[in-house]
């Protein structure tokens, strides 16, 4: 059949395109149906996040009507219902969902940069310096995360979004700093980095341009894995009152906001809940199936 | 040293934190300058930074964590009462999870690649990707509201407690404990059910199954005698994992369940500002994570002949 040989001499061929590991990875997953379903899904809802002031049909923050529109439960005009300050609730899950993800893309960009950081010096550098740094490391591991973070933030009630995502971030980045240590020290003698090495390339272009392309499919399902439980961390602290603070919308507190009087409120439970274990199941789906390619690699 | 550090970051959040750590009581406005100067000297606030500091250890170290201003109480007593609720709470979804996981594991695995392993897995993973609190509300919301087969807070019925025998309190206290206990179990179970098929599976093609297969032994005493004893060490790691999340998730559980625990505890206490409280339940906490991994370990070492030795 013609069409074997072309492939063949497309594959090997000097005109063929060099594709980068993530673009192999993301290609291969898409073959399964379940991770092409979960990008579309999570392409949709961040599509939401994005597009939230031209989606929402009205103004997050807006009590129009304290006195007789509070508390509606779901109608046409209200698909999510109305929440005990008349605040529509469908409009808050859409501008929820653009806090939430803006939250978490942004705290796992913290968390990617420490953790990497971390992890390279520790594993690269090795001995005491190492020991060390993995010994502190233990320490804060020990610690549950939402534990150490209800210390911090109840000391400061009435965080902004920002240091929010700090310390969101800055809570997040010891068990990847782990993985990219490991990783480190497992290549560190592989023989490509001799040859650099021996070339005369300096620490620092070693461990750019050698080691870290080689690190990059732990840390992308790390990533994947870290913005989904900085979600549900934000939404907790959030439910807890010392998250995102009002007027803001993000899933946490609209659930917030309806808890107390969950037994006539479920709309306000129901609906961002939904949103939210969408979104953090379809980036458990797409971590899973990014590890999986990476390790029959 | 895991507590040495932790009790470092408390100290210095408690410093770090803007006002005093009773801001509760100096923000106050009938609260006299001379009354804070007095209550700051009483508390040692007065003293410099250092000597806070030795002060606040040694006094971790007699297991003092301060005064809870909301319960007017010392910490201690606060959380010594709420403990062996939390406590109840975490051991039975601890057990139930475990019991429930391996099972829905040993299911999937003797019907591997099959609808059921297929629909389980989606289950699970549903489960995983679920907040805590949002299923609390919602089994409170399904099983105390739309269909009031259970209460729909609190430890023991307010009333009729003190009217029952010792067997009618029992039941009493398990009537109360079921929908927290399910909440916690549903969601464990889930992550020890992936965790164990992924071990049940990486046991599978070791040599000693295929012999076992080969005597003629069917595949369901394979599963039970054979893959799972091995598979069960990683299940004692597991134990230790689960620990903190458990943990966590009795925060928002008992909250929702007005189960009065030491999470109900500490998450009252945020709303009520009660600080010194909130960091006596994250140091416990942090505490009773650490004895827990270091229980794991311990277990470990138990069960594998081969350590044993060592």
């Amino acid at each position: 059949m013609p069409w074997q040989t072309q492939d063949f001499a497309a594959s090997s061929g000097p005109t063929r395109v060099r594709e980068s590991p993530l673009g192999l990875a993301v290609r291969r997953i898409l073959r399964k149906r379940s991770s092409r379903v979960a990008f579309f899904v999570l392409g949709v809802i961040l599509l939401v996040g994005l597009l939230a002031p031209i989606l929402a049909p009205y103004n997050p923050a807006a009590q129009p009507d304290i006195v007789f529109g509070k508390s509606l439960s779901p109608s046409f005009a209200h698909p999510f219902g109305t929440d005990p300050y008349s605040r529509d609730v469908l409009s808050r899950v859409i501008y929820g969902a653009r806090l939430s993800l803006m939250i978490g893309v942004l705290a796992t960009i913290v968390s990617l940069t420490f953790g990497v950081a971390y992890g390279a010096v520790a594993g690269y550098a090795g001995g005491a310096l190492d020991a060390v740094m993995m010994r502190v490391l233990d320490a804060f591991l020990s610690i549950p995360r939402l534990l150490l973070l209800i210390g911090v933030l109840a000391a400061w009630p009435q965080l902004s979004v920002a240091a929010l995502v700090l310390f969101l971030g800055l809570t997040g980045w010891f068990g990847l700093s782990r993985i990219v240590r490991g990783q480190v020290l497992a290549l560190k003698h592989a023989e490509f980095v001799t040859a650099a090495q021996a070339l005369g390339a300096s620490r620092r272009r070693i461990l750019w341009r050698h080691l870290l392309p080689n690190l990059v499919s732990p840390i992308v399902v790390a990533a994947t894995l870290g913005v989904a439980h900085v979600i549900v961390l934000e939404a907790g602290l959030s439910y807890l009152g010392i998250g995102v603070q009002e007027p803001l919308a993000s899933w946490g507190n609209i659930i917030r906001d309806g808890a107390d009087q969950v037994a006539t409120l479920w709309w306000m439970s129901l609906f961002p809940g939904l949103f939210m274990v969408l979104t953090v199941m379809t980036l458990n789906i797409l971590a899973e199936a990014l590890s999986e390619a990476h390790e029959r690699r | 040293m895991i507590v040495a550090i932790v009790a470092v970051i408390t100290f210095v959040l408690i410093h770090l934190a803007p006002g005093d750590p009773f801001s509760g009581v100096m923000d106050n406005p009938n609260v006299s300058e001379a009354v804070r100067q007095t209550l700051r000297a009483q508390y040692g606030f007065d003293r410099p930074l250092p000597e806070q500091f030795v002060k606040y250890v040694s006094a971790l170290a007699h297991g003092e964590l301060g005064w809870s201003f909301s319960h007017e109480r010392p910490v201690r007593e606060v959380l010594a009462t709420a403990l062996p609720n939390t406590l109840l709470l975490m051991a039975v979804a601890l057990v139930g999870s475990f019991t429930l996981g391996i099972l829905i594991a040993l299911v999937q695995v003797a019907r591997r690649g099959s609808a059921t392993d297929h629909a389980l897995s989606g289950i699970s993973l549903l489960f995983i990707s679920m907040p805590d609190f949002w299923l609390a509300l919602l089994t409170l919301l399904a099983f105390a509201y739309w269909l009031p087969l259970f209460p729909v807070g609190g430890t023991i019925d307010p009333v009729m407690h003190e009217y029952k025998g010792f067997v009618g309190r029992i039941v009493d206290r398990l009537w109360h404990l079921a929908l927290p206990a399910l909440t916690l179990t549903a969601l464990a179970s889930a992550a020890v059910a992936r965790y164990q098929r992924a071990a049940l599976l990486d046991v599978l093609p070791a040599d000693y199954i295929r012999t076992a297969r080969l005597k003629g032994l069917s595949e369901r005493e394979i599963l039970r005698r054979h893959a799972l004893r091995n598979a069960l060490l990683p299940i004692i790691t597991m134990i230790g994992l689960s620990f903190p999340a458990l943990l966590t998730g009795t925060f928002f559980v008992e909250k929702i369940f007005s189960w009065q625990g030491m999470g109900y505890a500490v998450v009252n206490a945020i709303a009520s500002r009660d600080y010194q409280l909130v960091m006596g339940g994250v140091i416990i906490g942090s505490i009773m994570v650490t004895l827990g991994s270091l229980l794991a370990d311990l277990l470990y070492a138990l069960a594998d002949p081969r350590l044993r030795g060592q």
